[in-house]
């Protein structure tokens, strides 16, 4: 079963993954996340093997509980490794991962990247912003539907 | 007129397209490293303000006039060069779109964008005419957009009248537009840096808004259509730009 929301803590076990190589992005969205009381529910992947190892509890994180999965993944495209396009092609071709709220947040607004990612099946593109104030509201804004309004998708048909 | 024309395309028409060519792939070229650097650029810029305003923030109370001062010093240029940014940016991305070229009504596009200028500017006097019933062959976006920075451009040069007049007019074969005003004009020995990015002619605190990228995007979409773009002006007694849109002539 997927985990219900209680009514007192409307967050529940939710958590978000955050797949960020950019140490100083990731300092960043973890600060932004902390101020708006999500710090505890946020699980980090530095490049696009790891993100792929979490979902698909592989490698280090074999012993994971698979029915846990992140209410929204945030992906960033350009990864080390394996690159963001390819992390989302790989979660939706899959039948455990292919309803997984993903949401690209990275720093490109060219057409070309908005076209494939939309084409893999995003459910979301946002462009970071570089200004601080103005991060703080994309987290907030992305913390707050992804985690409190959205009704998470069944994972099995 | 037009024979003369017809002649000087059929004579030489070889060299010029060759220079085309070579014009299209060296932009290409420029447009992709403006995008590439762009990119790479926004992710220190971003920490930069971000680690800026931490400072702020976590030790803000501990810090004396002086050390928030810098530190807001910090945040205002990174801000600044990422202004900068977006607007190269932008100018890379019209010289990338791919143009749709199909019949434009110049004169509605031009009337539109007057009356949104005078909306956004209610505090200003400025009496606009345009030119009823001009058409051009033309992509519809990056033509409003080219439209859109010289009325801008108008709009801010007559600040300093009370009462400003813009008129927008359409003459000769080929046709060639013009976006007119009785602003402070400028001097025609720097005409040549006019629609150069980031050149400004007149202080920013003088006349503020913008980057100093509008003639230069103005520019690039005429570029695009095959045309040319020039300015007239005197300083004190208004400028004057005009642009042609050469599409129309390609290959007649």
């Amino acid at each position: 079963m997927v985990a219900k929301t209680s009514p007192r803590s409307p967050v529940g076990r939710k958590t978000i993954l955050l797949v960020e190589d950019n140490a100083d992005d990731e300092a960043l969205a973890l600060r932004a996340l902390a101020r708006n009381g999500l710090r505890d529910q946020v699980q980090v992947a530095h490049d696009g093997v790891e993100a792929l190892e979490f979902l698909f509890c592989r490698g280090e994180f074999a012993g994971r509980d698979a029915e846990l999965m992140p209410a929204v993944t945030l992906l960033d495209l350009k990864l080390p490794r394996v690159g963001g396009l390819e992390v989302l092609r790989q979660v939706r071709e899959d039948e455990r991962t292919r309803r997984l709220p993903i949401v690209i947040l990275t720093s490109s607004r060219e057409e070309d990247d908005t076209a494939r990612g939309y084409g893999l099946g995003a459910n979301s593109y946002i462009r970071k912003p570089v200004d601080f104030g103005e991060f703080m509201n994309v987290v907030k804004q992305v913390g707050e539907y992804w985690l409190c309004l959205n009704e998470e998708p069944p994972l099995k048909a | 007129m037009i024979g003369r024309r017809l002649t000087r395309s059929a004579v030489d028409p070889a060299p010029e397209t060759t220079a085309r060519t070579e014009n299209d792939v060296l932009e290409e070229e420029i447009n992709n490293l403006i995008y590439s650097v762009s990119h790479d650029v926004r992710a220190p810029l971003r920490s930069i303000d971000g680690f800026s305003q931490a400072l702020i923030e976590d030790y803000g109370p501990t810090l004396d006039a002086a050390a928030r001062g810098y530190l807001d010093r910090i945040r205002v240029n990174a801000q600044r060069v990422n202004a900068y940014i977006e607007q190269l940016l932008a100018l890379s991305r019209l010289g990338r779109v791919e143009l749709r070229i199909r019949d434009v009504d110049v004169s509605a596009v031009v009337t539109g964008l007057c009356e949104r200028l005078a909306h956004e500017n209610p505090g200003r006097t400025v009496t606009w005419s345009v030119q009823p019933g001009v058409k051009a062959q033309a992509d519809r976006d990056t033509l409003t957009d080219c439209l859109a920075r010289l009325l801008d451009n108008a709009w801010k040069f007559t600040g300093n009248r009370p009462a400003a007049t813009v008129r927008f007019t359409a003459a000769g074969d080929p046709t060639v537009y013009t976006i007119a005003d009785d602003g402070v004009g400028f001097d025609m020995a720097y005409a040549s840096k006019l629609f150069g990015a980031f050149q400004r002619l007149h202080p920013p605190d003088q006349f503020p808004g913008g980057e100093g990228i509008g003639l230069a995007s103005a520019r690039r979409v005429v570029h695009r259509h095959g045309g040319r773009i020039w300015a007239e002006a005197s300083p004190g007694s208004g400028a004057k730009f005009s642009f042609t849109l050469g599409l129309q002539a390609v290959g007649r």
